[in-house]
């Protein structure tokens, strides 16, 4: 599904050069579950980035369901965010002037969809995180947890096949962490990839797999398969 | 593809901005488009010819004071002497100059007696050198021979019995005849002197650039027997400069019992009675210019705004698959959205506005299709002007998404 | 804490020194705009007597065709010569004078100073001290001299200079219209604006250069200048029967000290009429009318119409130019909401911070201010360049203009900012230190 192999980043100022990432492997196969930990700047947001073609690279490649992503135009790349790979970001990043149904309209709308099929999408995705019935409330009128459920939905209604979360979990409180946490894993259940960004301990554990990034390099890499499921539901 | 549903729900929970660029575009349109019309008309005005021959013609005054000034003679010797001039095509005397600003107005009538009404018209009176000096052309009868030219004394009540009249002054006296029948017949003057038109020109506008009826004019065979009076020049080709230094010597040498004053040529005439309309135009211009671009830059300074305010957003909308192109036209149809608001309001102040200076000023109506292409232009100008800023968001790295401010 | 506030306007003004430049050039070009079109207007319509424009009163009789209204429904602007000389010997004003204009050739009897041409008023003695016309050598004539036709002239500035070289030149002896003239008095320098007493050749046209008693029209058989309007030929030939005749060249002004006398005077105007009817003459009915100095102008439409449509124009610029001002504003404290919440945490008040803010937006209206008063500057010698020098003293920005100007630019810069202002403060205190 996704295979970086010495992938490069620097980011360049006027006064430093930062290297972001440096020599950064890693393969995830379709539907698993991966969760990224690792201090703080140690280059996790540059990964998913990188990985969900927000951002471009200098050295190494990256496939991306079997393709090559380094020769792709603006264009090309917008369309494989879009078909491809759903987004959840640590502070929802719902746009404030629409209500929820418009907001999880966004994706569907570049992609290209009829009325009718966005309609049923929308309905559908809102419908999974249970907020069907406040389709026409802004997003200011709910709760943190309640507005990335949003989010996810948005991510969810185009079906990537690939679902990137930076900090999902960030900005909301543990009960409302651990319902987004089991909604990520239901999803995936359902066959998404999931690659999750997480500081969390506790939260990283219930993924099916768990990467360590350390100066822009994975460190470590362990399967989590083998501890019991679920902490809590 | 097109978003229109979404952008204007988004711009209904903003609404604020959008309003006041739609009306910035409303008004912009109603003073551009009155503008227009209005510097359309007047230069409609100034393009219309006098008839004369404008590039080589000019006139001067001459009054006499002295006590042995005697103006018969002065006149007679002052036009004779003036045709052999070298550079001089032909001179007279008048009474008024065409587009000048004074003249001498009378009112011709088809029949006779006070209790009907005259078609106004300018009187020009001169011998029978007028029609080639002004440069007319005689379309229907025949130009004053020597012998009908007679002295007109001052505060004299009488007219001559034949006149020359334009095309449009034999139109408006027989308005279902053709104008060559105008010949021959009688008109009135003073309600019940008559007069035969002996001759129809082409063209020769009135004194006054401002009156509804401007071609309406009349040649009356005369001279005029006043100390103060006016040669009208015409001189050869690309020669009038010479001839009027020439001119003015050659006067004020030949008889020292009177003045030489006013001299003028009819270009510089035309530039003074239409100095009003040009100055309109050339004001009403700059207006249009300055507020097109303040306008602009006004759209400019808020597209920015809202740009830098949903910088985020547009990293979102990056990372849920929008192209380049596709914020580009985000933006270009949110302003295309507010601009289209902006014009139909504007129509509708444009027509507000026309019809208070119709009837404050006694403008003309506009014509209807200066609203649609004002439209047009107010759209293409909001196009312009957001196409920076849209362009400014089209290049908002989409990572921006994942930066946790 | 003014200061305070206006050291903050000063620091904000310089931290975003592009979208404060745009303000203040809106400002700018709208008020430059305005205040030019605006003084062109007010000087258009300024009263050229203030001290003396209720008492002054124009007067029309109706001696017009039977069959038309002299101009659409409206009565003769002017008079007959038998009408003004009528009314002027019942003498039934405080003060009156008839006029007309003329013109003729003035010979110095300096050899070095060429003969030339001057327009001349015909007016009576009581001219001068009805419109407050300044003397600068001697007096106008007396009430003796009209009645006797006495050939006596009074002087502009500009003339005495011309041909006395500028030294008291009363009791001397002029040339004009071929026959001599005593200079009785020099006038000081006066051009009422407008031209009120004769508008017919242009408002804001240049007084006359002489003043002769009005009886030597007659007696002098002097030209008509100015508008002539007939509407029947003279009965007769000659200067005599065009004098008599119904052409009206005539003005009349008389000064009418209450609203008693003037109602008397009206009287006085009808019942003249109707002895007139019963000569045979004023075939229309009754309308005779006084027009003080200012209803006189606003009938004669002295505001040129060109003037009115750009004062339109240019405040309906100002208006674009202010919605500008005030969704840059909305930019500009919108952007500063992080700052304003944090003014709200630390205990500033609402009031503080509308207050804080409206100083700031008056500090960019005082700006727009200053340079729209240089842009009118330039604005109206734009004008003077292009209806050339007869508006000269149409385009002249004056004290009260200034302060009109500034005035403006404060009000409307403050009209604008008022909403952008209630909405920044409305910024809840805490709710910029939440994290979006
Ligand atoms: N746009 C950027 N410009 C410059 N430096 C950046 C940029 N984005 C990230 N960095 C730097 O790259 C490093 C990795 O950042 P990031 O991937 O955001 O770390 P993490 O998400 O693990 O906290 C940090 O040192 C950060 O300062
Ligand atoms: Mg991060």
């Amino acid at each position: 599904m996704l295979k970086m192999t010495e992938i490069k980043k620097v980011f360049r100022t006027d006064l430093v050069e930062t290297h972001a990432l440096r020599d950064f492997n890693l393969h995830v196969d379709e539907g698993d579950f991966v969760a990224v930990t690792g201090p703080s700047g140690s280059g996790k947001t540059t990964f998913l980035n990188i990985a969900g073609l927000l951002e471009t690279f200098e050295g190494g490649s990256y496939q991306l369901d079997g393709e090559d992503v380094s020769h792709l135009n603006d264009k090309q790349r917008s369309q494989m965010r879009n078909e491809k790979i759903g987004f959840i970001f640590q502070s929802f990043n719902l746009i404030p002037d629409l209500d929820l149904f418009d907001n999880v309209d966004v994706p569907l709308r570049y992609r290209g969809f009829n009325a009718p099929e966005r309609r049923k999408r929308i309905e559908q995705s809102l419908d999974l995180v249970g907020l069907a019935n406040r389709m026409k409330h802004l997003p200011s009128q709910l709760s943190g947890g309640q507005q990335q459920r949003v989010a996810i939905a948005r991510a969810l209604a185009g079906e990537p096949r690939f679902l990137l979360a930076d900090e999902p979990t960030g900005n909301l409180d543990s009960k409302m962490a651990n319902s987004v946490m089991s909604l990520l894993q239901d999803i995936n259940d359902r066959g998404t990839t999931i690659v999750m960004v997480t500081h969390d301990q506790e939260l990283a554990r219930q993924a099916k797999r768990n990467i360590y990034v350390r100066d822009g390099k994975v460190s470590e890499l362990h399967e989590v398969s083998e501890l019991p499921d679920a902490v809590t539901a | 593809m097109l978003e229109i549903g979404p952008i204007f729900r988004a711009l209904m929970r903003n609404k604020v901005g959008a309003i006041l660029i739609a009306i910035q575009i409303a008004i912009t349109m109603t003073i551009i488009v009155n503008a227009v019309f209005i510097i359309y008309e007047r230069s409609q005005k100034m393009q219309r010819e006098s008839g004369i021959d404008e590039a080589n013609s000019f006139y001067l005054s001459s009054a006499g004071f002295a006590e042995s000034f005697n103006a018969k003679v002065s006149i007679k010797e002052d036009l004779a002497a003036l045709r052999q001039l070298p550079g001089v095509a032909n001179a007279i005397q008048i009474n008024a100059i065409p587009i000048s600003g004074g003249g001498w107005s009378m009112g011709l009538q088809t029949q006779a007696g006070a209790e009907y009404d005259g078609v106004g018209v300018a009187v020009y009176m001169v011998d029978e050198h007028g029609v080639d000096t002004l440069d007319l052309e005689i379309i229907a009868g025949e130009n004053f021979s020597p012998s009908d030219i007679g002295w007109r004394e001052t505060a004299q009540r009488l007219w001559p019995d034949k006149i020359i009249i334009t095309k449009s002054m034999a139109e408006a006296l027989f308005p279902d005849d053709p104008f060559e029948t105008a010949v021959g017949k009688t008109v009135f003057i003073n309600d019940t002197e008559p007069m035969v038109i002996t001759g129809i020109i082409d063209k020769l506008q009135a004194p006054w650039v401002g009156w509804d009826r401007v071609e309406n004019a009349m040649l009356s065979p005369e001279n005029l027997n006043y100390e103060s009076t006016r040669y009208f020049i015409r001189a050869e080709p690309g020669q009038r400069d010479s001839v009027m230094k020439n001119v003015e010597e050659f006067l004020a040498e030949s008889n020292t019992g009177r003045i030489i004053r006013s001299m003028r040529s009819i270009e510089e005439t035309r530039e003074r009675s239409y100095r009003g309309d040009s100055a309109m135009i050339k004001i009403l211009t700059t207006v249009m210019i300055i507020l097109t671009v303040v306008t602009a830059l006004g759209i400019v300074g808020l597209a920015s705004f809202s740009v830098n305010r949903r910088k985020k957003q547009i990293g979102t909308r990056r990372a849920l698959g929008a192209s380049q192109g596709a914020i580009l036209r985000y933006f270009m149809l949110e302003n295309f959205l507010i601009s289209s608001v902006g014009v139909f309001l504007g129509a509708a102040l444009t027509v507000g506005l026309n019809v208070l200076l119709v009837n404050q000023f006694d403008l003309d109506p506009i014509d209807w299709f200066y609203i649609p292409i004002g439209m047009v232009i107010l759209w293409i100008v909001g196009q312009l002007a957001v196409f920076g800023p849209a362009k400014k968001a089209a290049n908002i790295a989409p990572a921006i998404a994942t930066r946790t401010v | 804490m003014f200061s305070y506030y206006l050291r903050l306007a000063f620091k904000s003004i310089r931290r975003n020194p592009i979208l404060s430049a745009l303000m203040v050039a809106a400002i700018a070009l709208g008020i430059g705009s305005s205040m030019t079109t605006i003084t062109v207007n007010y000087l258009m319509s300024a009263n050229p007597i203030p001290e003396k424009s209720d008492v002054l009163y124009h007067v029309q009789v109706d001696s017009w065709d039977p069959h038309n209204a002299f101009n659409d429904d409206d009565i003769p602007n002017q008079l007959t010569w038998t009408e003004a000389t009528n009314l002027m010997a019942a003498n039934k004003a405080m003060r009156q004078t008839a006029m007309a204009k003329t013109g003729g050739i003035i010979e110095p009897s300096d050899q070095d100073v060429k003969p030339f041409e001057a327009s001349a008023r015909l007016a009576f003695g009581d001219f001068f001290s009805m419109f407050n016309v300044p003397f600068l050598f001697g007096s106008s004539w007396d009430a003796e001299a009209d009645q006797n036709r006495s050939q006596v002239i009074v002087l502009t500035k500009r003339i005495n200079e011309q041909v006395f070289g500028g030294v008291n030149s009363v009791g001397e002896t002029l040339s004009m219209f071929g026959t001599n003239f005593r200079v009785v008095g020099v006038l000081d320098d006066w051009q009422p604006m407008p031209k009120f007493y004769d508008v017919n050749n242009g408002a804001f046209d240049e007084s006359e250069e002489v003043f002769i008693p009005f009886f030597l029209k007659e007696e002098l058989e002097l030209p008509n200048w100015g508008n002539t309007n007939c509407w029947k030929s003279p009965e007769g030939e000659g200067f005599k029967a065009f004098l008599r005749s119904e052409c009206i060249n005539f003005q009349m002004w008389v000064e009418l000290p209450t609203q008693n006398d003037k109602a008397e005077y009206l009287d006085f105007l009808n019942s003249y009429v109707s002895e007139q009817k019963d000569l045979g003459r004023f075939p229309r009915p009754i309308q005779n009318r006084l027009s003080n100095v200012m209803e006189w102008m606003e009938d004669q439409e002295v505001v040129a119409d060109d003037a009115q449509i750009m004062l339109w124009l240019s405040l309906m610029f100002l208006l674009v130019c202010l919605l500008n001002t005030i969704g840059l504003l909305l930019a500009k404290f919108t952007g500063k909401a992080a700052e304003i919440g944090l003014r709200r945490a630390v205990g500033a008040s609402k009031g503080d911070l509308f207050f804080q803010h409206l100083v700031e937006t008056a500090l960019i209206g005082l700006l727009g201010g200053v340079f729209g008063l240089l842009l009118a500057l330039v604005g109206l010698e734009g004008i003077k360049s292009l209806y050339g020098e007869f508006v000269r003293d149409l385009a002249a920005l004056d004290f009260t203009m200034v302060l009109v100007g500034l005035v403006l630019a404060l009000v409307s810069s403050i009209a604008a900012g008022l909403y952008p202002t209630w909405r920044a403060c409305n910024i809840a205190p805490a709710s910029q230190l939440k994290s979006q």
